[in-house]
């Protein structure tokens, strides 16, 4: 037994050591990467873009389901933005509510015939609508069929522009969102096939007729950690990843894609629950396996606001449904595995994923039983112990503080000081016990995955019309 | 002397935690004292700069009439920043008679000689800002200092330089551009080099074609393309050529540009390809006889809304609807075809140009149409749906329509 633990001790300390030497170096990229940014942002004018004449159109696709409250701003928003050529495609996916007639009533819907051919699977359309108020959104009136992936899909038949922009209904593009988003397109279209724009939190902030007025951080203690967990996913992790052209996440709020790609990979999968994960991972396996010369980007620039659950029940859901997608995706692409085949990507982005990601919970499972069975069996090293603890603790704190700074030095939209403290306050209290909490979560996403259940569970939301209250 | 590893494994976790302890706490101090620091600083810079915009905003004429002397604010960095950026804000939204009053100001000022000097002498991220700016002015004297910077092995330089350039819209910067990509080749993304060369060989796109004739490869692509979109009527005879072209790219661009060279001549080149093999060859070819308006293109339209790609249903069908005069013979037409991604494709667009209600009252006036078969008509009109009749005349229709969705 005391051998078990010591070996155990060790794994676990290197697991640990490694995953902390991989978040530090994945800082360093990212603070190298955005400092580049900032300069190559100089560089160019978004307005050059916008008028430049070889600027190709984009069709935005919004799945809606049962948002009567918020459909008819989130739209005006959509409709709103600063690009020059733009189709707007919001999906009605089976509302049970008022959705549709609220679209109807706002945009003068007409029923007609426009182009739907089903490349990709999707629940039947029951109709397809133009507004006369705007001819450049369509509605599609389609049969639930339970996924966002179908609603998705719906949109990819009609869409008509080289590049889809894949939104949330519910959340709020700054108005040169699209803009930003395909500089990267741009700049070289013949490589870049994918890019992800920055999500970021929304609660909290002012937002009003559909446009983010002002930028807050949320007064619930859970919304403003999770703003940490989102500068730290997107400014840190993503950054880096996308360095290396190995991004495995393109977030379903806000990103953007070459439409023949998506349809030549089938869309989205209507079953999967990780659909932005999965889309992105049969887009590197596809490109992989053609031996293409490509590039999936990120852009950090602040761009998509969303609102993210405010209660721990939602929270909970949201992340053990996060673990179950991760899984869901990781296990059909196994075989990609350390195949020179599949590249940095077979052999870094997966295995990071599979280690630091979908084991990540296991493992601190792990760590912890071993600590409460040396300390049973009296072998554990109080000294030791505590030391490993503050290590971690405070490692784990820099990642955070470093996240925080990353957003300071490029993008700075907590321009109030006491946001600024109370952020960093949160980077020293997330670890306990919001932490834990977090690990138990998605212990719950691999079990229910593993026991087959795969239904999602819509999360509690105050959507857009009630952030205008804010 | 062993790795890295061995030294910790060596160490041991309980030496090695203490060191990082040690290490994790200081990196909190120092990236929180920075953090705050650097807030500090830079709330007390913007608060001064804002204060500074302020004063100078109020005496904006004096300063760009020069009553107010240029040296007064010319020397100190922190205040010529302020006015550049000021002068080049208002640039940008200028009219052209404010827009000539700030490139005055801005040349007799010095301001376009500093960036002029800075965007030849500077390097890295500097030499980008001047650039931009540069580009930003408009002005032809900043031609030549962008145009160097084409050369530079920094491909965000070229490509800042390459904007600047496109941003002038001038006959000489296309030049420098086009003689550069004869030089070096294609060293920069394609689109950006297209979007700078529309901008710039707007007035003059006769300066395209003897590169278009040398290039080869990508190149080649590139500037027919470019061709495609700035060609204008008087260069119709050198763009036939190009419709027999082995590269598709080209023939497409010559079906883009042949859609300016006028009806007369046109017509056969732009009949000839919208039979072409390659999809988007057709496309550019349906879509330039749409913009022909000229009733003789009708049939290959038709033939234009049986084509395998959807793309090229659609434009046929777009340029079909503008044939108001003649809408019912057409929908019979489309009828005839017997294929109803045709029908589709020409109902989507009779109903985004808003015409069914246009077409159902000439379908009630017409009068070479009989009652029934208009009722037929109508039907399909409403339905979208194909008449189950007919169909040995629909056979007929096909052998002449030629390609099967």
């Amino acid at each position: 037994m005391i051998r078990f633990l010591e070996i155990s001790n060790h794994t676990l300390f290197w697991y640990y050591l490694a995953s902390n030497l991989a978040y530090l170096a994945m800082l360093i990229i990212a603070l190298r990467t955005s400092a580049q940014h900032q300069h190559r942002l100089e560089s160019h004018r978004l307005s050059w873009f916008k008028d430049a004449p070889m600027t190709p159109p984009i069709t935005i696709i919004a799945p809606a389901h049962n948002e009567e409250a918020s459909i008819r701003v989130a739209i005006r928003n959509l409709l709103e933005l600063d690009y020059p050529h733009l189709e707007i495609i919001v999906v009605n996916d089976g509302s049970e509510d008022r959705t549709l007639e609220e679209l109807r009533e706002e945009f003068v819907l007409r029923r007609v015939r426009a182009v739907y051919v089903p490349v990709t699977k999707s629940a039947p359309v029951r109709g397809l609508y133009r507004s006369d108020v705007d001819s450049r959104l369509v509605v599609i009136d389609k049969k639930a069929a339970g996924s966002k992936a179908d609603a998705v899909n719906a949109g990819l038949n009609a869409a008509t522009s080289p590049y889809v922009c894949i939104v949330d209904a519910d959340s709020v593009l700054e108005r040169d969102a699209l803009l930003r988003i395909m500089v990267p397109i741009l700049e070289d279209p013949k490589r870049v096939v994918a890019v992800g724009g920055i999500v970021r939190v929304l609660n909290g902030s002012e937002v009003q007729g559909g446009q983010l007025r002002r930028v807050r951080l949320p007064r619930k203690s859970i919304e403003a950690i999770q703003v940490i967990e989102y500068l730290r996913a997107f400014l840190i992790g993503r950054e880096a990843w996308a360095q290396g052209n190995m991004l495995m996440i393109i977030s379903g709020a806000f990103g953007l894609f070459r439409t023949d790609l998506v349809r030549a990979v089938g869309g989205y999968r209507s079953n999967s629950i990780g659909e932005d994960l999965d889309l992105v991972a049969r887009l590197h396996r596809h490109l992989r396996e053609k031996k293409a010369d490509y590039e999936i980007r990120f852009v950090p620039d602040p761009m998509c606001w969303t609102e993210v659950p405010s209660d721990l029940r939602s929270l909970g859901r949201q992340r053990a449904r996060w673990q179950k997608g991760l899984l869901d995706v990781l296990w059909p692409n196994r075989d990609m595995l350390f195949r020179p085949r599949y590249g940095r990507i077979g052999c870094f982005a997966l295995p990071y994923l599979w280690l630091f990601e979908l084991f990540a919970p296991i493992m601190e499972t792990l760590g912890i039983a071993t600590i409460i069975l040396a300390a049973f069996l009296g072998v554990l090293s109080k000294e030791f112990f505590l030391q490993f603890l503050i290590f971690g603790y405070a490692f784990a704190t820099v990642i955070s503080i470093g996240s925080v700074l990353q957003e300071e030095i490029t993008y700075k939209r907590y321009n109030d000081w006491k946001d600024v403290v109370r952020l960093v306050s949160y980077c020293f209290f997330e670890h306990f016990p919001y932490r834990q909490m977090h690990m138990i979560w998605r212990l719950q996403g691999l079990w229910q995955y593993l026991r087959g259940d795969h239904v999602w569970k819509p999360l509690k939301r105050k959507g857009l019309a009630a952030a205008r209250a804010h | 002397m062993g790795s890295i590893f061995k030294k910790l494994w060596t160490l041991g976790p309980a030496a090695f935690v203490f060191k990082a302890i040690i290490a994790a706490i200081v990196a909190d101090g120092l990236l929180l004292a920075f953090i705050f620091v650097r807030r500090t600083y830079r709330r007390r810079f913007f608060a001064r700069r804002d204060a500074r915009v302020f004063e100078l905003r109020q005496q904006w004429d004096a300063l760009i009439t020069g009553k107010i002397p240029y040296e007064r604010w010319r020397k100190k960095t922190f205040d010529r920043r302020i006015v550049e950026t000021m002068a080049l804000d208002a640039f940008e939204a200028a009219g052209p008679e404010e827009s000539a009053r700030l490139l005055k100001f801005m040349r007799t000022s010095g301001l376009i000689e500093k960036r002029i000097f800075e965007a030849q002498h500077l390097k890295g991220w500097r030499r980008m800002r001047a650039l931009v700016a540069l580009g930003r002015t408009r002005a032809p004297e900043g031609v030549h200092a962008l145009a160097e910077a084409l050369r530079d092995r920094n491909l965000e330089i070229r490509l800042a330089a390459l904007r600047g350039l496109g941003r002038t819209a001038c006959p000489q910067a296309a030049e420098e551009i086009l003689s550069w990509v004869g030089e070096a080749g294609l060293t920069v993304p394609a689109l950006p080099l297209q979007s700078a060369l529309i901008q710039c060989c707007g007035e003059r796109p006769q300066l395209l074609l003897p590169y278009v004739k040398q290039a080869e490869g990508p190149l080649r692509e590139v500037l027919g393309r470019v061709l495609g979109e700035v060609a204008t009527p008087a260069l119709g005879l050198e763009l036939v050529q190009f419709v027999g072209d082995q590269r598709e790219e080209l023939r497409a661009a010559a079906a883009r540009a042949m859609s300016q060279a006028g009806a007369g001549l046109a017509f056969d080149a732009l009949s000839e390809l919208a039979q072409d093999t390659t999809w988007f060859v057709r496309l550019r070819a349906i879509i330039g006889m749409g913009q022909l308006a000229d009733p003789r293109a009708i049939p290959t339209l038709l033939k234009g809304l049986t084509d395998s790609n959807r793309l090229v249903r659609l434009r046929a069908a777009e340029a079909l609807v503008q044939f108001r005069a003649v809408m019912v013979p057409i929908f019979q037409q489309v009828i005839q075809l017997r294929d109803r991604y045709g029908l589709h494709a020409f109902l989507t667009a009779i109903e985004n140009a808003d015409l069914r209600g246009k077409l159902e009252a000439q379908l009630q006036n017409h009068t070479g149409v009989e009652e029934e078969e208009k009722a037929v008509l109508q039907k399909v009109l409403q339905t979208g749906a194909l008449p189950m009749k007919d169909r040995l005349s629909a056979e007929e229709v096909h052998d002449t329509a030629g390609l099967r969705p």
